[in-house]
């Protein structure tokens, strides 16, 4: 969305209408779709596939029930460390899903349930006896809505820290410091971490939500349509803030915005009727994919 | 007629009932409270706060011990049944999914809500006063509690159910254990519904005559014994009111007026709570 804002050919001051839906976005400009892939999101390497790094999540025939309805259907998939992960697709394909399995998040629903493998560094997280808090620690996650707490920015970010570890005043407002810096939120609000998370901004309070995640120290970040509430500028904040963080962390992040798909991510899954359907470089899911209706999804022909 | 004629006809007519049925209820409620200020002002003055109930035909005398009465059972009540009732709403609200004991609860809770109070009076008179050999204020306080509860657990529940499902996921999602998503988010998110809820069991229970007529009944000099009778507003006003000195009428209206007021500012108190923004969206 960052081109559109910038390369607006009617030289009026605010030329981008600030609410743009994302579905319909797509729906609207299948051409651009096509050639949206642009380099600038991968900082060093050529255009040509990232190399391959360690593989941090590996997801293993897995299925998952809502009650008596089969929402995935087996899926197999790698997911690698320092790299963004995009899933896409339409609605209902699954993709939200099975993002809330990585973090098993869907156990606080009694009636929903997976089978398969989800192997987290050699170990199977959805084994019954894992300690859930401490996968959580370890696993952070951002909603499509913004979540602050209700409580002062300060304590937002001070709420996951002591959970975990206990630390003098000093070093609890460096860790804050320095998480809501790396969530490029610090300059905002500096002056003002004694007032109320719930007094910023929707932009602010998601990079809020996603300095609260980090301050953890996770190792994985899954984003579920992080940006999808938010106007382009914030969303263009979230995604810089999401090629910033893959440097250190192996980010999931769910999308209905391909744009944001093809610009923010290493790798994309596509996803339909609950079944993966094709999983490449993104670049190459973008430019040449091999399945038909993969096709058909990113240049708008249904969706 | 035109359908848009008859459209319009049929909407004046109803609004016009509609304004109509308003008018009937609020004008009974004007009638009552301008027949209370008639009377109740003039009843009011330094010695109703400040000296207890008068013998009969005696001049003088105030409702000190009857607004004390009110004050400590009230206070007593709402300090035991509060938190049975924000507990039992939090196992419903926060555990009570796909368990079958809470419908079961919730549909009790619900009778409890419309038990006429006298029928609580009766039972805290079987139950403590009976077994105790005496009334007490220990049983009026009771009976008001029994009041409390399912006021603040229909509430408390309500508002529990309308704290986001997202901001309950963000809390679980750092890893944090359940007590203390419930204890530090969600009853945080909710804090003003529940302190809503809270205000109108308390003005709710201040003005409850039935239950008190059969635990504390009432009590004509100033004692602060919890294990004796106690005078109280409701019961006082009832007994005056219908006695025939003229001195008691006199006291019974201001001590009408006194509860109104203060049930009234209780109510905005409450309302007040509930509006303001900052907390909860």
């Amino acid at each position: 969305m960052s081109q559109e804002i910038s390369i607006t050919p009617s030289g009026t001051a605010k030329p981008v209408p600030t609410h743009a839906v994302p579905r319909k976005t797509i729906a609207m400009e299948p051409p651009q779709t096509g050639r949206a892939p642009t380099p600038d999101h991968a900082p060093a390497p050529a255009p040509t596939p990232a190399p391959k790094t360690a593989e941090k999540i590996a997801i293993r025939d897995l299925h998952f029930y809502y009650k008596n309805f089969e929402a995935l259907k087996g899926i197999n998939l790698s997911l690698y460390d320092k790299r963004v992960t995009a899933f896409i697709g339409p609605s209902g394909c699954g993709k939200s899903t099975l993002l809330r399995v990585l973090n098993r998040i869907y156990e606080l629903y009694p009636e929903q349930r997976a089978t398969g493998e989800v192997i987290v560094d050699g170990q199977n997280i959805l084994d019954p006896k894992l300690d859930l808090n401490l996968l959580r620690a370890k696993i952070g996650m951002v909603f499509q809505k913004p979540t602050p707490f209700p409580m002062s920015i300060h304590d937002n970010i001070a709420f996951g820290i002591k959970l975990y570890e206990k630390l003098p005043p000093s070093e609890l407002d460096g860790r804050i410091e320095s998480a809501l810096r790396r969530a490029a939120l610090w300059n905002e609000v500096k002056d003002k971490l004694r007032q109320s998370g719930l007094s910023l901004s929707g932009g602010q309070q998601q990079r809020l939500c996603i300095a609260r995640a980090i301050a953890v120290k996770p190792q994985i970040l899954l984003l579920d349509e992080p940006a999808s509430a938010l106007d382009p500028i914030s969303t263009q904040h979230i995604e810089e803030l999401i090629d910033e963080l893959k440097t250190d962390y192996c980010i999931v992040i769910v999308t209905h915005n391909m744009q944001q798909a093809a610009r923010s991510s290493d790798y994309t899954a596509f996803m339909y009727l609950g079944e993966l359907v094709e999983f490449d470089d993104t670049e190459l899911i973008f430019t040449h994919p091999k399945n038909k209706r993969t096709e058909d999804y990113i240049t708008g022909r249904f969706g | 007629m035109s359908p848009y004629a008859r459209r319009r006809a049929i909407n004046a007519t109803v609004l016009g009932l509609s304004f109509a049925a308003t008018a009937f209820g609020l004008v009974w409620l004007a009638a009552i409270l301008w027949t209370l200020l008639q009377n109740g002002i003039p009843a009011i003055n330094v010695e109703i706060f400040t000296q207890s109930t008068p013998a009969p035909g005696s001049a003088g005398g105030g409702l000190l011990n009857a607004l004390y009465g009110t004050f400590i059972m009230t206070l007593v009540g709402t300090l035991v049944g509060a938190p049975i009732g924000i507990l039992a709403a939090t196992f419903l609200a926060e555990f009570g999914r796909g368990n079958p004991l809470a419908p079961a609860v919730r549909f009790i809770n619900d009778i409890l809500l419309s038990a006429p109070s006298i029928i609580i009076g009766v039972f805290v008179y079987i139950v403590m006063v009976r077994t105790m050999g005496h009334f007490s204020a220990w049983a009026g306080a009771a009976a008001l509690a029994i009041i409390v509860i399912p006021v603040v657990v229909r509430t408390t529940e309500d508002m529990l159910n309308l704290v986001p499902a997202s901001l309950r996921e963000a809390a679980f999602a750092l890893g944090t254990p359940k007590w203390k998503v419930i204890v530090m988010i969600t009853y945080r998110a909710a804090m003003q519904g529940m302190l809503t809820g809270v205000m109108l069991a308390v003005a709710r229970v201040s003005g409850e005559t039935a239950p008190l007529l059969f635990t504390a009944v009432n009590n004509q000099f100033w004692s602060v014994n919890m294990n004796d009778w106690m005078a109280n507003l409701p019961v006082v006003i009832f007994q005056f009111a219908m006695s025939p000195y003229q001195d008691w009428q006199r006291l019974a209206w201001g001590g009408a007026l006194i509860i109104t007021v203060a049930v009234l500012a209780l109510n905005i108190t409450a309302r007040l709570l509930a509006s303001l923004k900052g907390f909860s969206r």
